[in-house]
């Protein structure tokens, strides 16, 4: 059964993503659209980092998962067979 | 056409109508609000589908049960088949 923190932490992840998509959708799909002396323009960074930073998150999360991949093999690792 | 194939030829068929629209080969020149929002929009997608399956996994993590029935139900056959086979003279 999940826990109440497994809760916490699902509904987090779904919050978090929700926000993110929604932020992201209008920041990309509606702000164009918008004047762009309109207040909402001064709470979205420049245009120039809505492809940069998805790019760098995304390095950072192969890095992050090549870093977990290669610590659990490191842990794992057969201990060297006895040269024969 | 396996799944693979399916996945290429879509990639391909988007992939190719972006450029088409994005880069403007043709000459053709849309306003500029559609082409601000048509130069990040494979990354768009890609976000999109990354907060999908951050959701996704989300909640399956939340919503995670074990099922009690199941397990109650599986250790009845489970006994009743040794009581089968213990009658039938296997010994365990």
């Amino acid at each position: 059964m999940a826990t109440v923190m497994d809760q916490l932490v699902g509904f987090g992840l779904v919050a978090f993503s929700l926000i993110l998509f929604v932020y992201y959708t209008i920041w990309i799909i509606i702000l164009p659209f918008i004047d762009s002396d309109h207040g909402i323009h001064k709470l979205f960074l420049p245009r120039e980092y809505s492809v940069t930073i998805p790019v760098i998150a995304g390095l950072f999360l192969v890095l992050f998962v090549g870093v977990f991949v290669m610590t659990v093999m490191w842990k794992n690792r057969k201990p060297a067979k006895k040269s024969d | 056409m396996t799944k693979l194939m399916q996945w290429l030829f879509v990639l391909a068929l988007l992939g190719t109508a972006w450029a088409t629209l994005a880069l403007g080969p043709l000459g053709h020149h849309l306003p500029l609000p559609c082409q601000q929002v048509l130069h990040p929009f494979p990354a768009y997608l890609l976000v999109a589908a990354g907060c999908y399956s951050l959701a996704t996994v989300g909640y399956r993590l939340a919503t995670f049960n074990d099922c009690e029935a199941a397990a109650q139900e599986l250790q009845e056959q489970i006994k009743e088949a040794r009581m089968d086979l213990w009658r039938r003279g296997l010994k365990f």
